[in-house]
């Protein structure tokens, strides 16, 4: 059985590298596989051939990566366009879990402490002034905010933050923020802020959820 | 085992050496034996308050680095029989001279000597305050009733509860001012309270009294009549575990007639 398998598909090109081979195998494997080909100009129809690695069930570590690419590099005519396997880590899966789920966080964050959260994040504490919550999601706020909001952190300009922003010191999408200044925001627990198509933070109301963030609107039962 | 407890507030000049030196004279009057440790490297003041500056000689930099066993740096107030000794700070040498591990050894050489350690924690929370806490078992916050100094209590608390004592931090408001609270141009006491989520210990009134007296070397708390003495006191006894209702803040007629009659005889 080979451990290096060529197929095409309708994109171009994948190479499956067997799970069951031993790395050694399959670099050898390879080694002759690219030879052949790389000898024989007409065995594939494009000048230039773009790869997509498929490991299946094995996940390569870094080194590994390497000694393939290195091995790929040897070929002017072969490029890798990804590495990609069926499986991930545990600490991956965690990470997407954290991701995906929304995370109920109900604590005092006190002058110079940060939180850093990942995913869509539901608070229900207090942020006293210099006190700082960030997250890559969205932010739910039901509880009181005297320090500064950060969604879609580092850059993610799609989040919003949904809450009473009135008594908050600063208010942050992605890049964008806000100084919230006296009578900046309603004094209602339903403002949206969110960062409009001319990239420029702005606020409006919970009724108004469908047009300012359709995608949110859909994936929480919106119609 | 005596406790250890660190008197902190983030931003200077709040009253931290003026409360360590008060509760650390109470609790002495109260019959406890205390211990008051000055952490404020290079600039100390706590010998100063409590009228103990001639009387040094060796300092807690001496102990850390052996130059001095720690009873030798040890300076007896002779007003409290044996009740109240001060271990002072290094005068001439810079915050970097201690480590957190070292204040910890001195901190837990003392509690079983003493019923109260008293740490004198410097302003800020780089290093000094590392080694202030260190060895401490609980630590009373002081703030005055300032936005500033809230924010910086705020901030001290929320550095305890990351690297937690065996008690919760309590609160000390200091330099109360009650016809500020009043008219509402001064936080007051419950807002306060409630922002910060801490049991507040005691509340002290400001006095010109109390620069005074720590000027003459004499803590306030030796005066009975003070409403500010009377605070302190309170704090000390709130300390020893009794249930001492709230002072009543009652406005001090300073320009009534009585009072400067009175204040003729108490002159001198
Ligand atoms: N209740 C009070 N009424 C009036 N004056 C006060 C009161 N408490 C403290 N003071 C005065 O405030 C000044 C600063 O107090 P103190 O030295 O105790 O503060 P500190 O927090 O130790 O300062 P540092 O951060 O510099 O160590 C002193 O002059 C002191 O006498
Ligand atoms: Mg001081």
């Amino acid at each position: 059985m080979q451990a290096a398998v060529l197929r095409g598909t309708q994109n171009g090109y994948d190479l499956v590298l067997k799970q069951s081979a031993s790395l050694d195998q399959i670099l050898a494997d390879l080694r002759s596989l690219l030879e052949n080909l790389n000898v024989d100009p007409t065995a594939m129809e494009t000048p230039k051939v773009s790869l997509d690695v498929l490991t299946e069930d094995r996940i390569l570590t870094a080194d590994e990566k390497s000694q393939i690419e290195q091995l790929v590099g040897n070929y002017p005519r072969f490029e890798i366009h990804k590495i990609a396997a069926n499986v991930m880590t545990i600490d991956d899966a965690i990470q997407l879990r954290e991701r995906e789920n929304v995370h109920l966080l109900s604590k005092v964050i006190r002058n110079g402490q940060e939180v850093a959260m990942q995913g869509d994040v539901l608070f229900l504490g207090t942020i006293h002034e210099g006190g700082k919550l960030r997250t890559t999601g969205n932010i739910f706020c039901m509880g009181d905010v005297s320090g500064i909001l950060q969604a879609g952190y580092p850059d993610d300009e799609s989040k919003l933050i949904m809450g009473n922003l009135v008594t908050a010191q600063q208010v942050r999408i992605a890049e964008q923020f806000d100084i919230i200044e006296p009578d900046q925001v309603a004094d209602s627990s339903q403002t949206i802020a969110y960062v409009n198509d001319l990239h420029v933070l702005s606020y409006g109301k919970l009724s108004a959820l469908k047009k300012i963030n359709p995608k949110l609107y859909n994936r929480i039962g919106g119609i | 085992m005596g406790k250890a407890i660190v008197i902190t507030s983030g931003k200077g000049g709040v009253g931290k050496t003026t409360t360590s030196a008060n509760i650390g004279t109470a609790l002495a009057l109260m019959g406890k034996r205390v211990c008051l440790m000055d952490l404020d490297i290079g600039l100390r003041n706590l010998d100063v308050v409590l009228g103990l500056d001639n009387r040094i000689i060796y300092d807690i930099v001496d102990v850390a680095e052996g130059r001095a066993k720690l009873p030798q740096a040890l300076v007896k107030d002779k007003r409290f029989d044996d009740k109240l000794y001060l271990l002072p700070a290094a005068q001439n040498t810079d915050k970097t001279a201690l480590q957190p591990d070292q204040v910890k050894e001195i901190v837990d050489e003392l509690k079983p000597e003493y019923d109260y350690v008293l740490i004198d924690c410097p302003a800020g929370i780089e290093q000094g305050f590392m080694n202030a806490v260190a060895g401490a078992d609980a630590a009373i916050v002081v703030t005055t009733p300032e936005i500033s100094a809230v924010r910086d209590a705020d901030r001290v608390v929320g550095l305890l509860e990351q690297h937690p004592l065996t008690e919760a931090p309590r609160l000390l408001i200091n330099r109360i001012r009650l016809n500020m609270m009043q008219d509402g141009s001064m936080m007051d006491i419950d807002e306060i309270t409630h922002h910060l989520g801490i049991e507040l210990l005691g509340i002290i009134v400001d006095d010109d009294a109390v620069i005074s007296t720590s000027n003459q070397g004499e803590p306030i708390v030796m005066q009975t009549e003070n409403q500010a003495s009377q605070g302190y006191r309170n704090v000390a006894r709130r300390l020893e575990g009794q249930t001492v209702p709230l002072m009543k803040l009652e406005p001090q007629e300073e320009d009534g007639f009585w009072h400067k009659v009175s204040s003729w005889f108490h002159r001198g």
